[in-house]
Formats: C-alpha cells, sequence, structure tokens
C-alpha cells in the first residue's frame, strides 16, 4: 500500500510550470525528493498539501482524495516547511497549546516523550530554538498527533552537519517500523545517502525519475566513471549541470 | 469554532484590538462625532491583521486539520466578535452617558442612542465585506485592503454624523425613551445588514481564497 500518490500534476506559472508530476510514497519508505533550487520540489509539495491552486493532477493520500478528506487527510500526515517560522515571539508551550486542540489524536504523554528526548525547553520563544530545533519540534508535534505520513520541505537547508546528521537518523527511525511514511524534499543529497530508501528525481518541473536507492543509482549506472560509488550528487550534478558558455562575460 | 477563536485570542490578537473596544467610552465626551469610536475598533482590527501577516498564520493554518477555507471564517468570527464587544461596551456607555450626563446634546453629530449603534452594525457591515473580499484576493496585502475599506466608512460616517441635523430628522439625535422606539427599525436593519453581509463576505473571501497559491 502506499502512504502517498500523486498523478499528473500540472501547475502553469508565468515562468515555471510543473509538467504531469507522477510519483508515489510506498508506506513505511523516507522517499527522498531530489532536484535544484527551483526545479519544482516545494510548488510540489504545497500542490500536495493544497496550497495552491493545481491545473490538473490528483492526490491520494492514505488512499484518500484530498479533495474531499482535506480535514482528515491533515489530521494525519505531520508537515514541515523548511524557512518558515510560524509566530517567533510565541512561546513554545502557547503554540503547542493551541497546536493540540486541533488534533483529536494528539497525544500528551508521546508529545512530553519528544520534548524530552529532543531537549526542547517549553519556556523558550520559537525564535529562541536554533533552526536544527525548530525542525525537531515540528517533527515532535507531527509525532504527537500520530501522523502516518511526514511531509518535510528542505528540513535541513541551513543546519549545521551534526543536527543534519541526528535529523536523518531521526527519519529513518520514524520510517523503521513500516507504519510510518517520509517524504523528504532536500538539494543536499548527501542527507539521503543516511536516511532514504526511495528517490525521485524532480528537474525542470518534470519528473526524470523514481525508485528505491538501489533502483535509482542503477538507472544512473551510466554516468559512472572509473570504479567508485556514485553518489547522489554525483547524479544530480551530472542530470541538472548546464555547461558555462565559454563566450559568456563573467 | 471555539478551537479557531481561540487560535486567534491565544496567538494573533493585538493589544490594541481589545483597548480600541473601550474607546465605546468617548459617547462621554459632550461634542464628538460618535461614529469615529466604531473607526479606532477597525483600526484595531487592522492590528491583528498585519500581526496574522508577519506572524506567518497563512502557513500556519494551511498546515492544520482544517479546511482552507476555515482559515477565513476563523478571522471572520473573531472580527464579528470584536465588532459586537464594541457595540455592546458603546451601548453601556451610551446608558451611562444618559445616566451622568442628562439634557446633554452633542452638538458635532450624532448623540449615543439607537440610531448610534445602528450606524455602528452598518459601519461594520460595510467594513466586513470590504475589507475581507478584498483581502482574501491575495491573503496578504492587509493595507490595501484597509484602505479601500475606509474609502467605503468615511463617507458613510459623513452622511451618518450630518443627517441628524437635517429639519424634521431631529428625533434622530435625541435620547429620551420615545425617540429611542422610533429609532429601533434604525438598530434592527444595522444589525441585520451587519449578519447578512458578514456571512456574504466571508462566503465570498472563502471562495476567493480557494483559490489563492500560498
Amino acid at each position: 500500500m502506499n502512504a502517498m500518490e500523486i498523478r499528473g500534476l500540472c501547475k502553469r506559472y508565468p515562468a515555471f510550470e510543473l509538467k504531469n508530476v507522477t510519483f508515489s510514497v510506498p508506506q513505511g519508505a523516507v522517499m527522498g525528493f531530489i532536484g535544484r533550487n527551483g526545479a519544482g520540489k516545494s510548488t510540489t509539495i504545497k500542490s500536495i498539501l493544497g496550497l495552491v491552486h493545481l491545473d490538473a493532477g490528483h492526490v491520494e493520500i492514505m488512499g484518500k482524495d484530498f479533495a474531499g478528506n482535506e480535514r482528515f487527510i491533515k489530521e494525519n500526515i505531520g508537515v514541515v516547511l523548511g524557512g518558515i517560522d510560524f509566530y517567533p515571539k510565541k512561546k513554545i508551550r502557547i503554540l503547542t497549546d493551541v497546536t493540540r486542540r486541533f488534533y483529536e489524536n494528539w497525544d500528551e504523554d508521546k508529545y512530553r516523550h519528544y520534548l524530552r528526548l529532543f531537549a526542547i525547553d517549553e519556556e523558550k520563544r520559537v525564535d529562541q530554538l536554533s533552526s536544527g530545533m525548530q525542525v525537531k519540534y515540528m517533527v515532535a508535534l507531527a509525532l504527537s498527533h500520530n501522523a502516518k505520513l511526514l511531509i518535510l520541505d528542505e528540513p535541513t537547508s541551513g543546519l549545521d552537519p551534526v543536527s543534519r546528521d541526528e535529523l536523518t537518523e531521526l527519519l529513518r527511525k520514524i520510517a523503521a517500523d513500516g507504519q510510518r511514511s517520509v517524504l523528504f524534499s532536500t538539494h543536499i543529497t548527501s542527507d539521503l545517502e543516511k536516511c532514504a530508501s526511495h528517490i525521485a528525481l524532480i528537474k525542470d518541473g518534470e519528473l526524470q525519475y523514481t525508485g528505491t536507492l538501489d533502483e535509482f543509482r542503477q538507472h544512473y549506472a551510466y554516468l559512472r566513471q572509473g570504479e567508485e560509488k556514485l553518489t547522489l550528487e554525483d547524479i544530480i550534478v551530472a542530470v541538472e549541470r548546464r555547461p558555462l558558455d565559454e563566450n559568456a562575460v563573467i | 469554532m471555539k478551537t479557531l477563536l481561540y487560535k486567534q485570542f491565544r496567538l494573533l490578537c493585538h493589544p490594541m484590538t481589545l483597548i480600541f473596544c473601550l474607546f465605546g467610552a468617548m459617547v462621554l465626551i459632550p461634542n464628538y462625532p460618535y461614529s469615529v469610536t466604531f473607526f479606532y475598533v477597525t483600526l484595531g482590527l487592522f492590528f491583528t491583521f498585519l500581526n496574522m501577516r508577519e506572524q506567518k498564520d497563512i502557513y500556519y493554518s494551511a498546515l492544520l486539520p482544517i479546511r482552507k477555507r476555515d482559515a477565513v471564517k476563523a478571522a471572520m468570527v473573531f472580527t464579528v466578535f470584536i465588532e459586537l464587544l464594541s457595540v455592546v461596551i458603546t451601548a453601556l456607555f451610551c446608558l451611562l452617558s444618559a445616566r451622568i450626563q442628562p439634557g446633554k446634546d452633542n452638538a458635532v453629530g450624532m448623540d449615543g442612542n439607537f440610531m448610534l449603534l445602528g450606524v455602528g452594525f452598518l459601519l461594520y457591515a460595510v467594513f466586513n465585506l470590504v475589507f475581507f473580499t478584498s483581502l482574501y484576493r491575495s491573503g496578504y496585502k492587509v493595507g490595501a485592503a484597509y484602505v479601500k475599506a475606509n474609502v467605503a466608512l468615511w463617507p458613510l460616517m459623513a452622511v451618518a454624523e450630518a443627517v441628524v441635523h437635517f429639519p424634521g430628522l431631529e428625533w434622530l439625535n435625541r435620547v429620551d425613551l420615545q425617540a429611542n422606539l422610533r429609532q429601533i427599525p434604525i438598530l434592527v436593519v444595522g444589525a441585520l445588514s451587519f449578519a447578512g453581509l458578514s456571512i456574504a463576505a466571508y462566503e465570498r473571501a472563502a471562495a476567493l481564497y480557494e483559490k489563492v497559491d500560498l
């Protein structure tokens, strides 16, 4: 069973177009959604969440159509949008007090457990948390309402290597029970080597390939030079890089 | 509904929004255009809406287990709550004025009576209609929406303040029981307009917001 399926997502902007994006996140998978800046990762994720109005396409999460089941689906997913910090001057305690009221499945004991695990001080304001701690707090909120699917948009951008490593380990553990799944967009592909089971690559608004990490490497094996193992970074650079115009004035 | 209202008060309500509700006390000023008290309340609401934008409430609300249009509902329920609160506070100070300032005659405009409260409802009805349907076209252009709402509001206020001085309409400016009873239809029309236009404003704003790309 798939935790999420998207089919034929299309969205046209004046300077950018999302073209027929189709892929699925199997249950228990950590799906790395990769592409360079501006490739369409965030637009795809916003389309999945109904934040942008699609021109065409279909989003199904946990077997239910998003369009008619927005409340149910949002009750069962957790979302971390990188680079957006809500209510920076509010205390964590107050933000949680409001947020928990919206979720029928809120588990206060779990929330307390994750606060201790991530060493989050509830009396701090949101802007007093480091970027890494803000992401962990959002993950704690998601796990406390028993989200079955975590959707993270560029959560590791701006984090130091240690925080990134902690987060990727956390995501791997979340999906390890086979009940919860993760969709994780990033352009820092080295993070995915540690935790992703599946990969989807997007370029200029078009999905290039999706499959398990091994299938993905196999698909791009022709890019390998020599005996060295092909990394995701090697693949994305080879797929995305445009040669510099020799005649360009620098 | 209760949770949405709780969110608005706990996370977003600007202190000035509540303080401006107390400006209903301005009906105790001997001579003053009392309809301005309602303008101050819209100014307080403007501060809260600016706060919503700056705190990125759009994104927070979009991720909660509510429909996109429920974010508009939260804002409208909060706005209506504040406006009703201000009308009640103004009414209480009108009663106080009648008790402690007998024979007072506001030389500038309306006196503190049912006419004033009816006009207050009408002003809020127009404000809600223009402000919400303008704001939720984009979701973030708070200033432009507020200017548009005020362009509609101020001429109405000027007319309401002036009309009570027209020959034959002096009863609109009196505070005695008989005059107040005659003014009840104005209060009822104002209240019905407030209810009807606020609902219409919510429906239209929610439909516009569904099409907005965040």
